[in-house]
């Protein structure tokens, strides 16, 4: 467990407790919703964020921004300061938001919607066992004398009843080719590997000596804008390296339709698969550079997609996932070697790949997976699920009864289609704080480092900012009358200066655009709409939900009361919110620790109804009312209602 | 036992708002559903009144104002002397910069003539131009200043100008949303946040005229109201104002002679039904106040009004 501290800044007495030992000053005092300037993400870069330690033990380094005075005073950058004991900090006014007198923490309440630990996530699902499809079991057989003159496969198969009871065991031919020489080469000792199917076991590889324990695969989840990838250790049961990248496809359209249209052209299908397999690749080599261990050792791959990527990565037809009756081409699709896959993925032969099985042409196996990873097949609490991506899931239901929809909400939330966004990796800003008299904003970046653009989770949390702020109407537009150099008009468009060129990392100024915001107005609208007619569709009312569980690829953070604030979901009690991170990849985790859980999936797959709004002529209208910030009808709202009421009061 | 007629019961009701001293609305039920509720001022007729002389307005009406057009004072004159007008939607057409291109200020000059000579509420409403709009009609209320008009059109793109124009010289605005319940609301929301009181906006929901989108700009008023009673939402009880006139007298049917649709009877009384069937509708739906061109749709217009009263 790592220590936990507490914190209290002056003037004002403010405290924050519980910030984990290592934390920076900055991150811990804005994570509390206590403003310190910071202009450029936390990377030590623009020097106001200092503060003075009063009492207590930091780590810091020396920054060129403090003078041998500041220094010897007790000076330090809060974003470069680690917290290594209780602390007293007094924050000096140029530090302060708005210049104020006295630091005061914001009232936007504590409870800010469960933030789960890595460990807490593992433990949404309960009731299985490690114990992987695919393992490998250390043979040792005795060598054959005159008076056992058992045949190599015979003895080998003996051994493996034996040891492990493990009878009608079948052995792919080439390891038989090769079996002689394999036995002997280390004293009749052998790593088989061994997959469990539906007609027994089947041995896939072979090596001699002893590989127990080194035993590994590679989990994804293949999203239309972001691929995300896990290397598992499937003998601790423990995730050992993570790696994202955007999936390649791209270029070839930006959502699912595109995709598929362009799936239909010559060569089409095969460059997809080709740019997926690309894609995966590179994960697969940055997972092995990352945690060092040999490509050789990944046994087992577990993918889950919506039914579009699951489709073009195993290089099958889509072509009628998108004419009605909408009827997708399989829903359990049998294991593939991964080799297999355009060019090939990059692992042994012996490889094979998971797919989760899907539900409907939109609703996908990342969704039965994300159902799975999270628990929710197993709870009897009425809970929506949702997996807010461009193609954004929504899921109602508990352990008897699923029904679930899409909506393309478009990239945005992944950082596409707005001028600065990228990924939730190194660089992106993350968290963004404004000041309602000055407008300046107040930044952190992923891993403190050079703002470089700007992610899902930075884009709600600046768009929500400004709205409060009284930067941006609720229409989504700018108020260029503002006394502020940040709200400009440039190439005939009206942006928001985020981030200055001379504390960027690209040397440009990182900017949130109008465009930007109508890309996010649209992206929430579209799930918004999508939760609100998919409930109306089982006739409940947001307050029947015991829980919701939000997914997505956001990095560590996704501030729930700033979704609220722009209308991603109306102003329903946080402490209902359990935000699961990627969900997707949650479930493939599972499946590949426990072939118990593989059952499971087919189960969800299996219990779960599928609701086409294409159909629903209720969820066009119901879009057209969230196309406005937070939405249409303040009724789920009452708090931004006040909050803009206060403002325009403020105004007159 | 005796028949009891059921009767719907609203929990809000439109706001009734001054318009240059003429109450419009109030209504607390459909109009003239009089056995749910009640509506003390009766929807108005406004009579369109341009800056420049129409180029494209049907035969029809050059016959009734041939002689006027070019001059919006005489015009105006005619409508409330002549035509009884409750109203004037004075349209400053001359201030599109793809037609006449009028400056602001004479526009403004316009306007200001045409409302020191009527004694009726003027509604004066821009080219349609957003990028022009914003400018004349900042004008149009420093000029008129001190006399209390409807200025228009407030649109997504213009409303923030237009709004503090208006506030800023205690106008009244006209707030013009595309046809979509969802759109009105949030432009009436936009110009309250801007700081305008919810008492000095209008609405124009949009209209269609007979064959031209009536049916849907009907469910669409109808929603708009429905908003305003059943949910009571303050945001969209505002009056409704329908531009009837300019909508029908677009439409092919009232500017075409017989002998080029044969069947479908003489102009003149094809245009003016053409008028008045879109005009009732609307009215039926929930607008308090219409605008129409011809003086005889607007005599049958009133009679249709006393008539859904059950005054005659
Ligand atoms: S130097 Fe710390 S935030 Fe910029």
């Amino acid at each position: 467990m790592t220590e936990r501290y507490t914190l209290t800044f002056q003037p004002g007495g403010v405290v924050v407790a519980d910030a984990p030992r290592g934390e920076t000053i900055l991150r811990a005092a804005m994570l509390a919703d206590l403003h310190i300037n910071a202009s450029c993400g936390g990377s030590g870069s623009c020097g106001k964020c200092r503060v003075k330690i009063v009492s207590g033990e930091v780590e810091s380094e020396r920054s060129a921004k403090l003078s041998d005075d500041e220094w010897s005073e007790g000076y330090r950058l809060a974003c470069r300061s680690h917290i290594m004991s209780d602390l007293e900090v007094f924050v000096p006014e140029t530090s302060r938001m708005g210049n104020a007198a006295v630091l005061e923490r914001e009232s936007r309440g504590d409870r800010k919607g469960r933030l789960l630990t890595p460990a807490e996530l593992q433990s949404l699902v309960t009731g299985w066992s490690l114990d992987p499809v695919v393992k490998k079991l250390c043979v040792q057989m005795i060598p054959p004398s005159e008076n056992d003159n058992l045949n190599d496969l015979a003895r080998f198969k003996k051994a493996l009843k034996d040891e492990f009871g493990l009878s009608n065991v079948s052995i792919d031919s080439i390891w038989i080719r090769n079996m002689p020489h394999v036995l002997r080469e280390q004293d009749w000792l052998v790593t088989a590997t061994v997959v469990d199917t539906t007609y027994g076991s089947k041995v896939i590889e072979l090596e001699s000596g002893s590989h127990c324990g080194e035993d590994y695969s590679v989990v994804m989840d293949i999203g239309t804008t972001t691929v995300w990838g896990q290397l598992l250790d499937l003998g601790e049961g423990v995730t050992v390296a993570q790696a994202s990248r955007y999936n390649k496809q791209i270029s070839y359209g930006d959502d699912v339709i595109s995709r598929i249209v362009f799936s239909q052209k010559p060569n089409g299908r095969e460059t997809l698969q080709q740019a997926i397999v690309d894609t995966i690749n590179e994960i697969v080599d940055e997972l092995v550079t990352e945690s060092g261990i040999e490509r050789e050792r990944i046994s087992h791959m577990v993918a889950a997609g919506n039914t579009t990527m699951t489709c073009l990565m195993l290089g099958i037809d889509p072509k009628y996932l998108r004419m009605a009756p909408y009827v997708p081409p399989a829903d359990f699709i049998p294991p593939v070697r991964a080799v297999n896959l355009g060019d090939g993925i990059k692992v042994g032969r012996h490889v094979h790949l998971h797919t989760f099985p899907s539900v409907a042409s939109y609703v996908g196996g990342d969704i039965v997976s994300g159902i799975l990873g999270s628990g929710i097949f197993d709870t009897e609490q009425i809970t929506l699920y949702i997996d807010i991506g461009t193609n954004g899931e929504v899921v109602i239901g508990n352990k008897e009864w699923l029904i679930a929809t899409s909506c393309s909400a478009g990239p945005a939330f992944e950082g596409g289609g707005i001028k600065h966004g990228m990924r939730a990796t190194d660089g992106a800003v993350e968290t963004v704080r404004i000041d309602p008299v000055t407008y300046e904003p107040t930044l952190l970046t992923i891993s403190d480092a050079k703002p470089i653009g700007i992610c899902g989770s930075g884009i709600i949390d600046a768009v929500a900012e400004l709205l409060k702020a009284g930067v941006v109407s609720q229409n989504g537009k700018f108020d260029v009358g503002l006394p502020s150099d940040r709200v400009r008009t440039a190439d005939g468009s009206n942006e928001y200066v985020l981030v200055e060129a001379r504390y960027s990392g690209t040397g440009e100024d990182i900017v949130i655009t109008e465009t930007d915001i109508d890309n996010l107005v649209r992206a929430k609208a579209a799930i918004f709409a999508g939760i609100m007619t998919l409930l109306e569709s089982v006739a409940l009312d947001w307050t029947d939900l015991e829980q919701i569980y939000v997914a997505g690829g956001f990095g560590k953070y996704l501030r729930i009361d700033q979704a609220q604030a722009i209308g991603v979901f109306p102003e329903v009690d946080l402490d209902i919110f359990t935000f699961v991170g990627n969900g997707s990849l949650l479930g493939a985790r599972l499946v590949s620790f426990s072939k118990d859980m593989l059952k499971a999936a087919e189960q969800v797959a299996r219990t779960m109804t599928n609701i086409d709004m294409s159909d629903n002529p209720m969820f066009m209208d119901r879009y057209v009312a969230a196309m406005f910030l937070p939405h249409t009808d303040m009724k789920y709202f009452p708090r931004m209602e006040a909050t803009l009421a206060e403002r325009a009061a403020g105004g007159r | 036992m005796t028949f009891q007629a059921p009767v719907e019961t609203y929990k809000g009701a439109i706001r009734q708002i001054d318009v240059g001293g003429v109450a419009v609305g109030g209504e607390s039920a459909f109009p003239f559903h009089s056995f749910d509720g009640e509506m003390p001022n009766d929807p108005k007729i406004a009579f369109e009144v341009w800056d420049i002389a129409p180029d494209d307005w049907s035969v029809t009406l050059n016959g009734v104002y041939g002689d006027t057009f070019g001059d919006s004072v005489a015009w105006a004159k005619k409508v409330v002397d002549e035509f009884g007008a409750d109203m004037i939607y004075l349209r400053l057409r001359g201030t599109d910069p793809n037609g006449a291109a009028r400056s602001a200020a004479d526009a403004a000059a316009t306007a200001k003539a045409v409302v020191a000579a009527v004694d009726v509420p003027v509604i004066v409403i821009g080219s349609g131009d957003v990028e022009r709009d914003p400018e004349v009609l900042k004008v149009v209320a420093e000029t008129l200043g001190g006399t209390k008009v409807v200025i228009g059109n407030a649109e997504e793109d213009t409303y923030r100008s237009v709004g503090a124009a208006a506030m800023g010289y205690q106008h009244s605005v006209v707030a013009f949303s595309p046809m979509d319940v969802n759109l009105a609301k949030q432009l009436n929301v936009l110009l309250s946040q801007l700081g305008l009181d919810e008492g000095s906006i209008l609405m124009d929901p949009t209209t269609g005229a007979l064959g031209y989108g009536l049916e849907y700009a009907y469910t669409v008023f109808e929603r708009d109201r429905l908003a305003a009673f059943s949910q009571n939402d303050a945001k969209m009880q505002m009056p409704i104002i329908a531009t009837v006139g300019q909508e029908a007298w677009k439409a092919k049917e009232t500017k075409v002679s017989e002998d080029e649709l044969p069947g479908t009877g003489d102009l003149v009384t094809r245009g003016l039904m053409w008028e008045s069937l879109t005009a009732i509708a609307l009215l039926v739906a929930g607008a308090n106040i219409v605008v129409l061109r011809h003086p005889e749709s607007a005599a049958l217009i009133r009679k249709a009004i006393s008539s859904l009263k059950g005054e005659a």
